[in-house]
């Protein structure tokens, strides 16, 4: 019904103090809280918080992950420096005559042999550290193993059966870049979860925490996903 | 070519046998990588799973030219 007998400058009162109820204000700030800010991050980074585009084989369609993360870039550094000194191995060679028994056709081959070795081991190092990724989504904690490419190990656990998270970060190396290992321990049926050698682990472990009081604030208050 | 003990010994033709079947049990390796990487793909999708396949492919790739150059060279 239209306000046909109110003034208009009360009309605009009103207007006015519909604009600034407590109401609508906290309801702009839950909607500003619910509006995280999604990591926009490229998808090899090793901590991706609310990553876009990521899926896995156990997800629920419902679950949500939360955060994303991998083993800090810096510890692929020893594999990559091997991987320099055997690309550059054969031309090495050339100063130590330990293949001139061999005939020319033979000393080719044994070189490109090498070589593939030496993509072997790049490639298998790439898809480890890429592939074997920790994740947390608003219901559950996830480990993904890959060991040597051929043998696949998946572990994951309620975030309501977490009972002690800790994290570890000490050296030089681990300080400077800021990288730890997370120690989760649970009640399900694999006791220990090891984040190792990831990003800010303090904030993976408030991240857990936060979880961790949102599961029981569920249970009490009896809300079902 | 070297010296041999044997003369007659078909020294240089058992080395080749040798060094091919090592290199067919590389490709056969990469098949394995070529199909593990297929798994992994499947079980996480992280957004660059094209490249993964890709690496995958060209490793079995080089796997199966340098077992042809050994096949023509040797």
């Amino acid at each position: 019904m239209p306000d046909i007998f109110i003034s208009e400058e009360k009309k605009e009162e009103k207007k006015k103090v519909k604009e600034n109820t407590p109401v609508e204000k906290e309801v702009k700030e839950i909607l500003g809280k619910t509006l995280i800010k999604k990591d926009k991050k490229s998808l090899i980074a090793s901590y991706l918080r609310n990553p876009k585009g990521v899926d896995f084989e156990i997800k629920d369609k419902k679950e949500k992950i939360e955060l994303l993360l991998r083993m800090h870039p810096i510890t692929n550094i020893k594999w990559i420096l091997v991987s320099i000194v055997m690309i550059f191995a054969p031309v090495a060679l050339k100063s130590f005559p330990i293949l001139d028994f061999l005939p020319g056709n033979y000393r080719f081959i044994a070189i490109l042999g090498w070589y593939l070795i030496t993509t072997s081991f790049v490639l298998e190092n790439i898809l480890t550290w890429y592939f074997n990724v920790y994740i947390i989504t608003d219901e559950r904690i996830i480990d993904v193993d890959f060991y040597n490419l051929i043998y696949k190990d998946i572990s994951s656990a309620e975030i309501e059966r977490i009972q002690d998270v800790s994290y570890r970060m000490g050296g030089v190396t681990r300080t400077v870049f800021n990288y730890g290992d997370v120690f989760i321990q649970t009640a399900a049926e694999k006791p220990n979860f090891e984040f190792l050698a990831v990003p800010k682990p303090d904030k993976v472990v408030k991240l857990l925490q936060d979880l961790m009081i949102e599961e029981k604030q569920e249970a009490i208050e009896g809300r079902v996903r | 070519m070297g010296q041999v003990i044997f003369p007659n010994f078909p020294t240089w033709g058992i080395a080749k046998g040798f060094i091919l079947f090592g290199i067919a049990m590389y490709v056969v390796f990469g098949f394995v990588v070529v199909r593990q990487v297929k798994l992994m793909t499947n079980t996480l999708q992280l957004g660059y799973e094209a490249i993964a396949k890709t690496l995958s492919y060209l490793h079995l790739m080089f796997t199966i030219a340098v077992f042809i150059f050994a096949l023509l060279i040797l």
